[in-house]
């Protein structure tokens, strides 16, 4: 086949790769704040329960994650899970990053200095002022280069959706590959996890002299 | 310099788009899902336009423009498909599938391709028998029928005994890339599989004229689903009658397998 052909076909799954990308940071940033204020939350029942949820999804395979979350509806309920395939992987992936994404807010969030909170409240700010107005903008500063850390890593993670035979890039890498007995695909797929993570360390990049104000 | 830098990544991000854009597909309508590996040549793979397509997958086209359903193919991964037939993501596993030793595990269709499971070895390592393999390191695909063989009393068990080492693997291409990298000294798998294989790789390969076993496909539904399992079949015996079943056998290279009567 030509390489023009295969070119188009990974390009194809690029497509998939980053929807699955794009979904996932959508749902799991916010999220992530969520699990992050439970984790922080001065109840301790809350903040155990919380603590848990990220335990487990930062100490087992996110590959096997997907499986449980795809198959789990048929095995616990007996649902056929006909269409089930691509939001079974968008939740997967969105829990699973939420999790670290939760992490990385609350070294943000503790980063910040007791006396600023107590600067606010003498100046008679409520507590959600507080927190949107001063200490918000200053975690998103602390937090950037971990979370571009994150947004690089989630790049290449998609190709786990491979496990639930997915058609993403590196899946019908893998295809092409068997069908013409080579591993052509392999390097071409990497060229563009590459170059598609050379683009995010540039926005981030971009992000981080936008933000940095004071210096 | 720095303005340089900024255009060239401008113009990598708008070609990078451009190409992922336009390659953007569309999904069609279910109603005869069939589960299959893609990386499974000549039975079940992907072909040079990005379609699905095989010996296997053609039968299933044809059954279905019989019967009027419209097919959806769906590739799975090998190692999921009890649970992908089970949980109902798919109708049917249709691809290479060996009945032998998974004989009460699915609803099988009548045999239509006699298989064997044979071994494929490096032409120039000097192996040239089954019992040259002892202490060898032999490859194997994981969830296999090969590996089934290998691994049962009544199968092969004796001889993957003798082996150094069983190693399963994922996929074809990682197993010859083992091989020829020299980190297993020979492959376990299905006779129409190491040709195709071997017709992409060149005269560097050899399969051992002595045969695991001899087994048959079918093709296997879920527990129970006869009803499935008998249209599909009638379909079968027609495209049979007018010939369209040998003519597939034939592009495929398969005629002096196929069993089907």
């Amino acid at each position: 086949m030509s390489f023009s052909v295969m070119l188009e076909q990974l390009a194809q799954g690029m497509c998939k790769s980053m929807l699955i990308f794009g979904l996932t940071l959508l749902f799991s940033m916010p999220l992530g704040l969520l699990v992050c204020f439970g984790r922080m939350s001065k109840n301790r029942l809350v903040s155990g329960i919380f603590g848990f949820f990220i335990s487990v999804l930062r100490g087992t395979p996110l590959m096997l994650q997907l499986m449980v979350v795809y198959f789990f509806p048929y095995y616990l309920f007996g649902i056929s899970i006909g269409n089930w395939r691509f939001p079974a992987i968008i939740v997967g992936f969105s829990i699973n990053y939420a999790a670290y994404f939760a992490e990385i807010y609350r070294s943000g969030i503790e980063a910040i200095p007791k006396g600023q909170y107590e600067a606010a409240q003498i100046l008679d700010y409520s507590k959600s002022q507080t927190f949107f107005k001063i200490v918000f903008p200053q975690v998103i500063k602390i937090i950037l280069p971990a979370v571009t850390n994150e947004i690089i890593t989630l790049v290449k993670d998609t190709s786990l959706a491979f496990s639930l035979a997915y058609m993403e890039m590196f899946t019908i890498a893998k295809q092409i590959a068997a069908r013409d007995t080579t591993f052509v695909p392999y390097i071409v797929a990497a060229l563009f996890y590459y170059i598609f993570n050379l683009l995010v360390a540039f926005v981030m990049r971009q992000f981080e002299k936008k933000l940095s104000y004071y210096n | 310099m720095k303005l340089f830098k900024k255009l060239a990544l401008g113009a990598l991000a708008v070609g990078m788009m451009a190409t992922v854009f336009t390659g953007c597909g569309k999904k069609d309508s279910k109603t005869f899902t069939v589960g299959f590996d893609a990386e499974y040549p000549p039975y079940g793979y992907m072909d040079e336009n990005g379609d699905y397509t095989g010996f296997d997958l053609e039968l299933a086209e044809e059954v279905c423009k019989l019967k009027g359903w419209t097919l959806v193919k769906q590739p799975i991964a090998w190692d999921n498909k009890d649970n992908e037939l089970n949980s109902g993501s798919i109708d049917c596993i249709w691809n290479g599938f060996t009945i032998n030793g998974r004989e009460d595990d699915y609803e099988w269709s009548v045999p239509y391709v006699d298989n064997s499971q044979v071994i494929v070895v490096k032409a120039d390592s000097g192996i040239t028998s089954l019992s040259d393999l002892a202490g060898k390191t032999v490859g194997v695909q994981a969830a296999s029928a090969a590996l089934d063989v290998l691994t049962d009393e009544e199968g092969q068990k004796a001889l993957g005994d003798s082996f150094g080492k069983l190693q399963e693997f994922g996929d074809y291409n990682t197993a010859f890339a083992e091989l020829m990298a020299g980190s297993v000294d020979a492959i376990a798998m299905d006779i129409g599989v190491a040709m195709y294989q071997i017709e992409g790789r060149g005269d560097e390969f050899v399969i051992l004229a002595e045969h695991l076993n001899a087994e048959q496909y079918g093709i296997g539904f879920k527990k129970g689903n006869t009803e499935l399992k008998d249209e599909v079949e009638s379909a079968l015996r027609e495209l049979k009658k007018n010939g369209k079943f040998d003519e597939l056998a034939e592009k495929y290279g398969l005629s002096d397998m196929v069993c089907f009567e």
